[in-house]
């Protein structure tokens, strides 16, 4: 059944930062995609009265940070700890923050600087440093060379190969049908076509995964504005409807049961589902957390857009393409446009449903987009479900 | 980031120093519920499955299998710059618990999940040793 919050919020300002290589801040990032977003729904920060946000794990009480920037006290604010499950996170408590009463208009965003932050010097130029010091693992890691969230995922992907046949070739294909988006998508990182032979022919960083596999090191901030339904009506966009939402968390870890095929996105998915009232055929565009190849062909199962174990070749069928059965990261996504912790992903979606992009980005007739999120090595996941208003 | 190419060693906690003083012997441990007999690894104070018992370390078979497994090609420490590729894998043990180690002693093309394991032990520096696995058959 329907939930009673189902369709009574909206999202009705979205943007982005500037992206790829671009020397600022993760805040001052940040700051442009949220000013962006304000402008875009065509208020003043003056309006907002709520913020939720997240930025490198480095920073301290992050939304201070924000407020302080943007000029805002705001009625409610926090900052989130759910990695890439965090950004729906942000809207989904931005919906329970209005629906209490604690506030009416919430910003949510996130931004970060990892092309900056790791090409300062010749000195910081790996992943690694992306990690706090104090955040590494202290023991049963690094002592066995184990380093990285590419190793934890390829776990993974490797797991999945030996149950179900899944091949390298079949993960190719979502990296070559999300590249395609990107070329049509001028604020994307990835400018170059990208064919198996080079797919297949790229080094490999931690097989199986490639360096296609995984999702790109660049600077980028996201950012919406959450409020109600109601007051959408009066304002300067189509709205969105948040139609639907979810979460769920395989706390016991990554390398316990099944988790690493069968991820908390399938628990998630189900709420969400549930609250909208919807099934997975209902879906025109997925936008889905690609922080490697393996994790879309795991979600596109646990979200029930194909059967367990044939993620693969659903892949490889060109369901993924904008003229496909599921155009899914229509923007280009993680791998392609630029990795903002899934934020990114809420954008396009929003973008989508509004039906203002020229015809060849546009989904044809999208009424409803799915968007994925999931963090701390994929044991954290979110799910939105967002409606084209009337 | 270490620039000097010492391999890493683990920092143990009061909690999980049973386990390196046990490597350190050359045997395999593990934190055992004494209520429902299942395996916690890493520790936490009381066990999760049941929330009843109390978890003490017991030796285990050291044998097990490769649920999965992966190889670094890319260089993340400069103390690995020699070993690539090397085999990085979650050990399934046969008593249940699963561990984050390596599989040495067969070349990384030659690995596959559900192979067979058992524990070998490795000296790092320092005094510190780790648990590495490798093919059941192999002697």
């Amino acid at each position: 059944m329907r939930s009673s919050l189902s369709e009574k919020y909206a999202i009705v300002g979205a943007a982005a930062s500037d992206l790829g290589r671009t020397g600022m801040s993760a805040l001052a990032l940040l700051e442009q995609a949220m000013r962006r977003a304000v402008d875009d729904a065509g208020l003043t920060m003056k309006e907002i009265d709520g913020l939720i946000c997240r930025g490198p794990d480095d920073i301290y009480t992050h939304h201070q940070r924000m407020g302080r920037r943007l000029g805002i006290d705001a009625r409610f604010s926090t900052s989130l700890d759910n990695g890439g499950a965090s950004q729906i996170l942000a809207v989904i408590l931005a919906v329970m923050a209005i629906d209490a009463g604690l506030c009416t208009t919430v910003l949510c965003g996130y931004g970060r600087d990892s092309w900056t932050r790791t090409h300062r010097s010749s000195e910081s130029r790996t992943s690694m440093d992306l990690v706090p010091a104090e955040q590494r693992p202290t023991e049963f890691s690094a002592e066995y060379g184990y380093f990285g969230a590419v190793a934890t995922h390829a776990l993974g992907a490797r797991r999945h190969m030996y149950e179900y046949g899944t091949t390298r070739e079949q993960l190719g294909h979502v990296a070559i049908s999300f590249r395609e988006h990107a070329l049509r998508n001028p604020e994307a990182v990835m400018k170059e076509p990208l064919t198996l032979d080079d797919y297949l022919s790229a080094r490999l960083i931690v097989e199986p995964y490639g360096l296609f596999d995984c999702s790109l090191v660049s600077d980028g901030a996201g950012a919406v504005v959450v409020t109600s339904a109601d007051r959408a009506k009066s304002l300067k966009q189509p709205p969105v409807l948040i139609r639907g939402f979810g979460s769920f968390n395989n706390l016991t870890g990554w390398f316990e049961e099944d988790h690493m095929i069968r991820t908390a996105a399938a628990q998630s998915a189900k709420a969400a589902y549930e609250m909208a009232g919807i099934e997975p055929k209902d879906v025109d565009t997925a936008q889905l957390y690609d922080c490697f190849t393996g994790m879309v062909i795991v979600q596109l199962e646990d979200y029930g857009f194909c059967k367990k174990g044939e993620g693969g070749p659903f892949a490889q069928s060109g369901a993924l393409r904008l003229d496909g059965a599921l155009p899914t990261n229509t923007s280009g996504g993680q791998l392609s446009e630029a990795h903002v912790e899934g934020m990114l992903q809420i954008v396009e979606g929003v973008r989508q449903l509004r039906h203002t992009y020229p015809p060849e980005r546009q989904v044809r007739d999208a009424e409803i987009a799915l968007v994925s999120g999931h963090g701390g090595n994929t044991v954290c996941h979110s799910t939105l479900i967002l409606r084209r208003g009337a | 980031m270490n620039v000097n190419g010492t391999l890493p060693v683990p920092r143990p906690s009061k909690e999980t120093q049973p386990f390196w003083e046990a490597a350190r012997e050359r045997r395999l441990v593990m934190p055992r519920c004494d209520e429902c007999g299942r395996y916690t690894f890493p520790p936490s104070l009381a066990c999760p499955y049941c929330g009843r018992g109390e978890l003490r370390w017991v030796e285990v078979s050291g044998r097990g299998r490769v649920f999965s497994y992966v190889v670094f090609h890319r260089v993340y420490h400069p103390a690995f710059r020699d070993r690539v590729p090397y085999v990085v894998a979650v050990i399934a043990l046969d008593e249940g618990p699963r561990l984050l180690s390596n599989v040495v002693g067969v070349p990384a093309e030659r690995v596959e999940c559900e192979m067979r394991v058992r524990a070998v032990f490795d000296d790092v520096r320092d005094g510190m040793v780790i648990p590495q696995f490798t093919p059941e058959e192999a002697t």
